[in-house]
């Protein structure tokens, strides 16, 4: 049994992780493509055609794959959390459904028209293109709505007999606080992905010698978005993790491994947290007050500690602790190579700073490790939890031979594999023998 | 809202939603699987695989989310059946995904190298994911209207070689030919030169084929199928379905014997929509069936959501749905021109 659900939650993990790397991407050059088709359709400059077809072919590539590894996701709620889906199929079916409806019909109609639809009906073309646009964020939210119920669940009340959750308002559901924060957290991060991706694969063409327009343009607009993200993430991340601390006190006090109870708590810079103690095997440079700051906007604020906490409650702190901590610092180092990039670039420098350039380009893979560790702390600290406060992940899993788990696994993560070294190759090549110039 | 309609009323709407949703994913779906079954062995070179994929190119996509919302809307209008369905047919679900994952990477990466044998890899990956899908869903469906070995409690005691019995075989087989049918009219319809003419010829016999496997389906369904006739003697006018079904099979045959393959094409649909219909008109009011003791079965009344998730859900469809259609329509006259051999499209 113990095993089952640990190979249902690996099983999980992997698949949700795996369609997370193709996600944010797709959010973000969806936007990026739909508003260059926007721009060549207006006045005509063959530079924003140009870029509109460049990235154009990284976001198909690219968008190939998020598409079908998001039918992994749905069908494991019935094959793998079946107790889940019957617990929670009232509540959590509905977003799904709509998510559906509303934005995967949008996005696959139109992908396919935007595809197709040559640069004669570039009218047609870009609308489509906005479409998809529309549907890949408009998903988001439905899938965050159903998400964020299981973060904290609002809008329901128990069945009679105590089975299952029924709802009692859907209007609750979508105005939960949750899902906000998630949504924009989730969406701006997507965002600045797409930015270092540009930036990144332009820092690789002015390396090579090639600075032509579709380059020097994608940068400048990839560098402003960086930049405006970068800036924003953290100060909004400041509100949520203050909401989330309210609502899962355990999950706050392990993203910076706060042991016990008290106020002005200090955060340490240097810091190794022990869960077999209950304490941290290392502290080091303190800086007083800024933990309670960061919690609850008071540097006198008062944060529970893991140890005043349900023992049978808690989720793992090192893991927690360690993916907050590196998506923070990511997350500062980002700032940093904006405001530099923003500043090489207004000062004309920006071509012959080659280790500048070298930075960008080993930056890429950099924001999906920062989203991954983001969504790790978001996920797993809700643990023990699948549905907070109301359903333990243990009681949510189907009952079915673990050795077809077993297999499922093994099946699914080697395909992945290969779909992943095929996509990456592809991306590469596009990249690499793209000119600027077609 | 819908306040004027029981729970159980609702329940009915949702079953019948779900026959219509899952119909529609059938047939839309059927001439990209077609098309995938016939590739590699149509096609004789890059030209015609170019033909053939730009003809599902545009389409595939927003085709398949009818099984997304299919899903989907089994989540939410009855979680227990999806629940349920999911678990007792782990494994073929599994081979279902690998399918939908192949079939959809493939039309996507098939001539995004220039690599000859990658894409003669990515042909056969259109091809085994179009096989898993039309066969395992064939498979599963049968064995959805013969009934799945459900004991007292809800407790399954099925097996994965019990679910091949004959009649789900021929029930698999007989999707199989649907979906190559509706593919090979597709490419006939909205092609030109060799490509079409040999898909055009392809479908005189396969039209046949289908009318005789229909044939054989339906009347393996009605007489040696335990309670399938059930409904249709309490309600004569459910024979329609089954009827509709042949008479389909039979125009398909006809049209695509005289070279017209657009009228064959829809007939092809008309069988393997009310193929699926009949079916599922028979085990009404169960939606897992069983085949042990009629009252192990799921129903739909225990299995439906609460009246308010229910009626949100409706509304969402009846102006959702048609919205989607009137759109999905659109985008076919966007393309409506055939594809030529010199065609060269950046895919």
């Amino acid at each position: 049994m113990v095993e089952l659900i640990l190979l249902s939650r690996l099983q999980f993990a992997i698949t949700a992780a795996f369609h997370f790397i193709f996600v944010p991407l797709t959010l973000g050059l969806a936007l990026l493509v739909a508003s260059m088709e926007t721009m060549y359709y207006r006045n005509k400059d063959e530079t924003w055609r140009k870029m509109a077809d460049f990235w154009g072919r990284i976001f198909k590539i690219n968008f190939a794959v998020g598409l079908v590894s998001g039918l992994t996701l749905t069908f494991q709620f019935g094959t793998n959390w079946g107790a889940y889906a019957e617990f929670m199929g009232d509540v959590f079916g509905p977003p799904l459904a709509v998510e559906a409806l509303l934005a995967f019909f949008l996005e696959g109609t139109f992908f396919g028209a935007w595809i197709f639809l040559d640069r004669n009906r570039q009218k047609l073309k870009t609308f489509s293109m906005w479409m998809v646009a529309l549907g890949t964020n408009i998903s988001s939210l439905w899938i965050i709505t159903a998400n964020g119920f299981m973060q904290n669940p609002v809008g329901y009340e128990m069945a009679a007999d105590g089975s299952k959750v029924v709802m009692t308002d859907f209007f609750a559901l979508i105005t939960n606080g949750y899902v906000w924060y998630m949504l924009v957290h989730t969406l701006l991060s997507a965002y600045l992905l797409t930015a270092f991706l540009i930036m990144g694969i332009c820092a690789y063409h002015f390396l090579k010698g090639n600075n032509s327009k579709v380059f020097k343009k994608s940068f400048s607009i990839a560098v402003t978005i960086a930049l405006a993200t970068a800036v924003i993430l953290p100060v909004l991340g400041h509100g949520y993790s203050q909401y989330v601390t309210e609502l899962q006190p355990a999950k706050g006090a392990a993203m910076d491994a706060i042991w016990e109870t008290g106020s002005r708590v200090p955060m340490y810079l240097i810091q190794v947290p022990d869960s077999s103690t209950g304490s941290n095997s290392v502290q080091l440079l303190g800086i007083p007050g800024l933990a309670s700051f960061l919690y609850t906007g008071s540097f006198s604020g008062k944060i529970t500690g893991l140890n005043q906490l349900h023992q049978d409650e808690l989720p793992p702190v090192g893991m927690i602790f360690w993916s907050f901590r590196l998506m923070t610092i990511l997350g500062s180092l980002f700032i940093i190579e904006a405001l530099l990039g923003l500043y090489l670039q207004k000062s004309g420098k920006l071509y012959t700073s080659d280790k500048y350039l070298k930075l960008l380009m080993w930056s890429i893979p950099l924001p999906y490790i920062a989203i991954t560790a983001g969504w790790i702390v978001a996920e797993v600290g809700r643990q023990p939890w699948l549905v907070y406060g109301l359903l333990k992940t243990a009681n949510g899993i189907s009952s079915v031979p673990i050795s077809d788990v077993l297999l499922s696994v093994a099946l699914i993560s080697t395909f992945y594999l290969i779909l992943m070294v095929f996509e990456i190759y592809l991306i590469k090549k596009t990249v690499v023998n793209a000119t600027g110039a077609e | 809202m819908f306040d004027f309609l029981t729970h159980d009323m609702l329940a009915v709407i949702w079953f019948f939603l779900w026959c219509v949703i899952w119909g529609v994913y059938f047939i839309a779906d059927s001439f990209s699987l077609g098309a995938g079954l016939l590739l590699p062995f149509i096609a004789t070179d890059e030209v015609q695989r170019t033909q053939i994929q730009s003809s599902v190119g545009p389409f595939w996509g927003g085709n398949e989310v009818w099984l997304i919302l299919a899903a989907g809307g089994t989540f939410a209008a009855f979680p227990l059946v999806f629940s349920k369905m999911f678990t007792f047919l782990y494994l073929p679900m599994m081979l279902l995904l690998i399918g939908l994952i192949a079939r959809g990477v493939s039309v996507e990466y098939l001539h995004k190298d220039e690599n000859p044998r990658i894409q003669k890899a990515f042909a056969w990956g259109w091809f085994i994911g179009s096989l898993l899908i039309s066969l395992v869903l064939g498979v599963a469906f049968a064995n959805f209207f013969k009934g799945l070995k459900i004991a007292s409690g809800g407790v399954y005691t099925g097996t994965l070689p019990g679910l091949f019995s004959p009649y789900a075989l021929i029930g698999g087989v007989l999707f199989v030919f649907m979906s190559i049918t509706s593919g090979a009219l597709w490419i006939n319809v909205k092609t030109e030169g060799a490509i079409a003419a040999k898909a055009g010829n392809l479908a005189k016999k396969s039209t046949l084929i289908v009318f005789i496997l229909s044939l054989v389906y339906l009347a393996y369904s009605f007489v040696g199928i335990e309670g399938f006739t059930t409904n249709y003697s309490a309600t004569p006018a459910l024979y329609l379905l089954p009827v509709l079904a042949v008479v389909g099979a039979v125009l398909s045959m006809f049209f695509a014997k005289k070279g017209r393959g657009f009228p064959a094409f829809c007939s092809n649909l008309l069988t393997l929509l009310f193929i699926v219909e009949s079916g599922l008109a028979s085990i009404y009011p169960y939606m897992l069936k069983s085949s042990i003791s009629p009252d192990y079965g799921i129903d739909i009344f225990e299995a439906a959501s609460s009246h308010m998730t229910l009626s949100i859900m409706l509304g969402g469809a009846l102006v959702f749905v048609p919205i989607v259609i009137i759109y999905q329509l659109w985008a076919y006259t966007l393309f409506k021109e055939k594809i030529k051999e010199t065609e060269q499209i950046d895919y």
